[in-house]
Parts: structure tokens; sequence; C-alpha cells
């Protein structure tokens, strides 16, 4: 008994400790206690500075090691510097773990927001970025979203991503096809006919390996090539109309019917890495629409393939043939609610990675960034796939993204279900049209 | 008497404070909430049963309600029936029993997540291969259809979750007492006489303990759920949890959010304790 008896007081005490001590966490915030030890200050010129920590947090996951390798060379440069970096996982779960940071008051001091919707949320926290080095560097056009009615820029690009019909050159050559000569629907259609009559000799599975089960890849990506001009391709009129028209509803159905008619079946349960991984990457399949952001992964798989068999081209879009949809998928925003040295300091730490020449070799090489700036002219771009988007997007041939302007969830919870259930039968076009207005306007 | 007033505060106080700071409290903020436009930061008005009004038009949540109804009400029947199945196989005289029981348990060890993507690959890979190997047309297109996503959920489920259900009737199957099994012997009672008017009556309390368990986990039901199906094809088998999450984060519609939560909670909360009542009421003493 007295054994027992012990146990049960030490588990008391011992769950009462925990919870003093977890209640004692309060106020620990990650980054504050910055202080390395600069030593007797020989060190270089900006050492002298007084010691700032920055608390970064940011939504794009996939170059979260080379970031915190490019923070740590600052952190080198700079002694008096402290950054701690947290990159959550995409979509929504950042934007969730970011408003819970604000709402617990351990703000980030400098974070990421995608769209129109993110920044007005956050925009009583974005400081005013118009006198720093990177706003003025920002190519033309690149601030367009970020920029209030009174020229105030409060966010820079991270960088410009674009995407299209990705296709394996090695089939399309097999096949007799030029990729340079597709440019209307009808020329597709025709090269798509081609590829499927031969798929036995060319030893492949489908032509295109459509990810039904990715909502995104259908409502986000295709829907804003036929929906950009409705909008004059401004994201920003896209977020404030109250209601969307599907001007070129018939030719979005024809598009998507094509690539569900040639794609791998079932459409429905095909996602994001069966097609890219699975199907594209080890050449089962010829096309799929992605965007340059796939290239690493590509390169996982197969580093041969991925360097010289991969290319990507504009999806058809009649009158605006040979446009890629380029765009800007997350900007920088620097939290106001601090002193002005961690702002100050903030603002010089972007400037640097974009601006100085370590950190535009780390940003063009070990992110494998299209940077929005100038100063890149003379440095050449990582890979084949962004290559071809930031050749479209310097000749100026793209097709505006308005995609994250849609109301909140209209891709995830309406559009992309409404699409699905077209592709499953389960609705007509007509109903999937009708659906998907009515959810814009009851969501916006 | 005298002793327990300070050794039974010290040992309630933590269990209260825990209680009441994760549980109690945020429930009741959740009902404040529900009642306002709440953004997640901070909320400006109160705005009344207006997100309870909405609720009623609001056709995905009564389709996630339906879908979780159902699942529900299959994966609580075919959960029992094979965790009891289970746990009569492992209390027989078979000599790998142990190792069946250790068996049988460990899927419950493995977290929703990869489970999901466990039976993901199952189903979409597996199925496929075997399809198309043997030529049988039921096992092509697993998870692209609202059928095969809902009969994948309840396998998901069944399989996760039988193991721990065959723990609990083991426990009371073993607390049946001997004597009544020999004199049934003695009396030439059959098999199925014996499991029908003995082992039956007297595990009944694991019933209401299984079933409880595994009505509230059924309606509970998000991990598996995003990761296996992630509510596709068309949010066909969104459930109510997944579906709330939806709203609340992915939509930030928090407030609108937690009304949804609210209705849940009490649907759950009526599902289970009536249950329980009559379950209760069903039990024999010995």
């Amino acid at each position: 008994m007295f054994k027992r008896r012990t146990f049960y007081k030490g588990l008391a005490l011992f769950s009462a400790a925990g919870i003093l001590a977890a209640c004692g966490n309060e106020g620990d915030i990650p980054g504050t206690d910055g202080g390395t030890d600069t030593g007797n200050g020989n060190g270089d010129g900006a050492a002298d500075g007084e010691e700032v920590s920055l608390a970064i947090m940011q939504g794009k996951v996939e170059f979260n090691a080379q970031f915190n390798e490019l923070a740590q060379m600052y952190m080198d440069e700079n002694p008096n510097v402290t950054i701690e970096i947290t990159s959550v996982g995409g979509g929504t779960d950042y934007f969730t773990q970011l408003t819970t940071r604000f709402g617990a008051g351990d703000e980030p001091d400098i974070f990421s927001v995608a769209g129109p919707n993110e920044m007005e949320q956050m925009a009583e926290y974005m400081a005013d970025l118009s006198d720093t080095d990177a706003a003025g560097a920002a190519l033309d056009g690149m601030l367009d979203t970020v920029t209030e009615d009174d020229g105030t820029v409060v966010a820079l690009p991270y960088n410009i991503e674009g995407y299209g019909f990705i296709y394996n050159m090695e089939i399309f050559e097999a096949a007799g096809i030029d990729a340079d000569q597709i440019e209307t629907y009808e020329d597709l259609e025709e090269a798509v006919q081609t590829i499927d009559s031969q798929l036995d000799e060319l030893d492949i599975q489908a032509v295109f390996a459509l990810p039904g089960a990715e909502g995104w890849v259908m409502g986000d990506h295709l829907a804003n090539v036929f929906l950009s001009h409705e909008f004059n391709q401004d994201v920003n009129e896209a977020y404030n109309a109250d209601t969307i028209e599907f001007e070129r509803a018939d030719e979005f159905q024809r598009m998507l019917d094509l690539q569900a008619d040639y794609s791998i079946e079932p459409i429905l349960s095909l996602d994001y890495s069966q097609q890219v991984e699975e199907y594209f990457s080890l050449g089962q399949v010829a096309i799929i629409q992605q965007g340059n952001w796939v290239y690493p992964t590509l390169e996982q798989m197969d580093p041969d393939f991925a360097e010289n068999s991969v290319s990507m081209m504009p999806i058809p879009l009649d009158g605006y043939e040979n446009q890629l949809p380029v765009g800007i998928p997350n900007y920088w925003a620097v939290n106001s609610n601090n002193d002005d040295a961690t702002v100050q300091a903030a603002k010089d730490f972007l400037d640097w990675m974009y601006l100085s020449d370590e950190g535009k070799d780390f940003v063009i090489n070990e992110f494998n960034f299209i940077p929005a700036y100038e100063g890149y002219e003379d440095m050449e771009i990582g890979d084949p796939l962004s290559q071809v988007v930031y050749d479209y997007s310097e000749s100026g041939d793209t097709i505006g993204w308005i995609f994250n302007g849609y109301p909140t969830g209209f891709t995830n919870n309406e559009f992309g279900p409404n699409l699905q259930a077209y592709l499953g039968g389960e609705m007509t076009w007509e109903e999937t049209i009708e659906n998907s207005i009515s959810a814009w306007e009851s969501l916006q | 008497m005298r002793n327990k007033e300070l050794s039974f505060w010290l040992f309630i106080t933590p269990v209260i404070l825990s209680l009441s700071l994760v549980v109690i409290l945020p429930v009741v903020m959740g009902f404040f909430f529900s009642f306002t436009d709440w953004n997640g930061l901070t909320f400006n008005q109160f705005i009344g049963l207006g997100h309870y009004r909405r609720l009623l038009e609001d056709s995905q949540f009564r389709q996630s309600l339906e879908f979780t109804f159902i699942f529900a009400f299959v994966s609580v029947i075919v959960l029992n029936i094979i965790g009891l199945s289970l746990a009569l196989l492992v209390t027989s005289k078979l000599k790998s029993r142990n190792l069946l029981r250790t068996v049988f348990f460990m899927p419950n060890l493995i977290g929703g997540l990869i489970l999901g993507f466990i039976w993901q690959f199952i189903f979409v890979r597996v199925f496929a291969a075997m399809g198309n190997f043997t030529g049988i047309e039921g096992l092509l297109g697993w998870l692209s259809t609202p059928a095969t996503g809902f009969w994948g959920l309840v396998i998901l489920t069944v399989w996760q979750q039988a193991g721990y259900i065959m723990i609990i009737y083991i426990a009371y199957l073993q607390g049946i007492p001997k004597e009544l099994i020999e004199s049934a012997n003695i009396d030439g009672a059959t098999p199925f006489q014996k499991f029908r008017y003995i082992t039956f009556p007297l595990i009944a309390p694991g019933f209401t303990v299984s079933m409880f368990l595994t009505l509230s986990s059924s309606f509970k039901i998000y991990d598996q759920n995003l990761s296996l199906t992630g509510g596709g094809p068309y949010n066909s088998t969104q459930m109510v949890a997944m579906n709330i999450v939806d709203t609340a984060f992915a939509s930030n519609q928090m407030a609108y959010g937690q009304s949804k939560a609210v209705v849940f909670f009490i649907i759950v909360a009526i599902f289970s304790l009536s249950q329980v009542y009559y379950n209760k009421k069903r039990e024999v003493d010995l």
C-alpha cells in the first residue's frame, strides 16, 4: 500500500510541477535571447551595431534549409544580428499559425504573405518598405499588388513563378511533334491526338496526367488562364469583384476535357506527387500541367532527365497565344509593431538577400528562384523550366495570376469540388459554372 | 477523514486546474465566440444567432453531417462485431493467441495520419495493381468515387480500432466465472447457447464501454479523413470535423466554424450520453 501511495503522491507533484513549468514558459519567446558574444570587437564594421534579433516566419518550406544557410551567412557577417527562422508547410497551415502567433503576442519580425486576402488581414502589421533598396530594384509591375494608393510599398516579392504545360522533349521528338509550333488549342489537340495514336510505340501510358484530387491545379491554375482577362489580369480587381462571369467557360471546359480525356485513370484520386513523380518523371506521360516549382522534384528523381529533356509551353488561350501565366506567389512583410531599430534591421536583411553579391548568388543558385529584381541580368538561371518562365516574363508575354484574389476558400471548398464533380459525372458543366458563380457571390 | 482535507485538494488541484484550462475554459469561450463575429484575433460585435441561422442553409455542412452519421453507424457496428470476434478468437485455446493479441492491437499504435497515407497507397496502388492483374473491376478506381471513399474510411477505421476494442472485450470475457461455463457444459448447452445466454449478457458492460468509445471516435474522426481522402472526391467524404476545420482555418471564418463546432458538440454529446444511458439499463449484475 505504501508504495502505491508514494507513487500517486509523486504523480500529483509531478503534474503540478509540469503545469507550473508550462506556465513559466510564457514570455520565453524564441529568438529574443540574441546575445551572440561578439568578443572584443575587432570584427568588421557591421559588428558595432546594437544587438538585434530577427524572428522570421515564412510559408515556403521547400527552401528552408537553404534559407537557414543564407541567414547563417548574414549572421556571420553581422555578429550583432541573430536570425531565427520558422518555416511552416504550404497552403492553409501557414497563415493559421501566423495569426496564432500574432494572437499570442509572439510576433515575428519578418513574415510572408500570399495574396490580397492575407495582406488585408495583416495590413495593420505591415511596415512601409518604400525606402528599401529592394523596392527600388523590383522589376516593372512586380510591386503592383503590394503598392497602396498613395504609393506606399508594403511587401517585397519572394520570386517569380510560372506554370504551363511541362512536356517531355524526348517523347515529343519521338512522336514527331515540334512544341514551338503549338500555339492554339487546335494545334495542341492535334499534337495530343498524334501522341495518343502511338502510345504503344512511345511506350507511355497516356498523354496527360491530370491530378483530379488536387483542386488547385484545375481551380487555381488552369482556370486562371481563362479568368485572368476577365479581371484585366489584376489580382486586386478579382479580389474586389462581387461576381464572376466565366466569359471563357467554354474554352475552359474544352481544355479541361482534353486533359481529362487523354489522362491516366482514375483522375479523381490522382494527386500531385503521382502526377509529377510517378508519371511524368518516369516518362509515363508526355505532358503535365504544372509550374517551374516541380523542377527540384524532377531533379531528385533523375537529374539527367530534368536537365536535358524537360521544357514548358503556355496553355493556349484564344486571342492570347503564346503567353505564360506568371505571378508572384509570396511576399515578404516586415512587422511594423516593433522598434525602429528592428524594423531597419529587417529591411537591411531583405535588401542584403536580394541585392548583395552573396545574396544574389544564393537566390539564383541555392534557392533556385527566378528573381523579381534588377541586377540579375548577367547571371544564369538555375534550371530550364525557370529559364522558360524568366524568358516569358522578360519579354512580357505573360498572363497575370488572379487566383490569389479568389474569395477565401473558393477553390478548396467550392470551385475545386465542383470541377471534381464535373469530372466525376455528378454535375453538368452548366451546373458546375452556375454553382461556382453563386459560391463566389456568397463568399465574397 | 480529517486527513482528507489537505491531501484531497493536493491530489485534485492539478487535475482541476488542467481540466479547466484545456477543456472547460475553451468550451465556454467557444460557446461565447460562436455568437460573435470573432476572426481568430478580435471580435467587434455580437451577432446573436446569425451563424446558427446560416448553418441551417449550409448544404455542405448538412452533407457532412449525413456522411458522418452514416459512417458512424456503419463503423460502430462493424467495429464491435470484428472487435468481439477477435476477442473471442484470442481467448479461445489457440496456441498463437498471445502473438495474435499483439498483432491485432498493433495498428492502434500507428498514428491516424500515417495510417491514412498507408491505406491510400493500398487502395490506390495495390488495389489497382491487383485489379489490373486479375481483371476484377471492383478493385479499380478506389477513393475516386464517393462510395469507395466511404468504404475506404470504414476499412481504415475498423483496421485501426478493432484491436483496441478487442482488448476491452477480452477483459470482460476473462471476467466471466468458469463455474457458469462448466455448469452450462454439464447441462449440455451448445456453444451458441453458451454465447447467447451466458457470455453475451455478462459482457454487456463491455458493449457500453466499446460502443461509447467507437461512437464518439467515429464521429470525431479527422486525421484519417484528411490523409486518406482529404474530403475528396468533390467533398463527398468530408466529415464534420474536417468541415469545421476547413471553415475555421481554410476559409478563415472562425466564429462560423465555432458555431458548427458547438452544434457538433451537442449532437455528439446527445448521442453518446443517450447511448450510454440505454446500454446501462440493459446490463446485468451477477
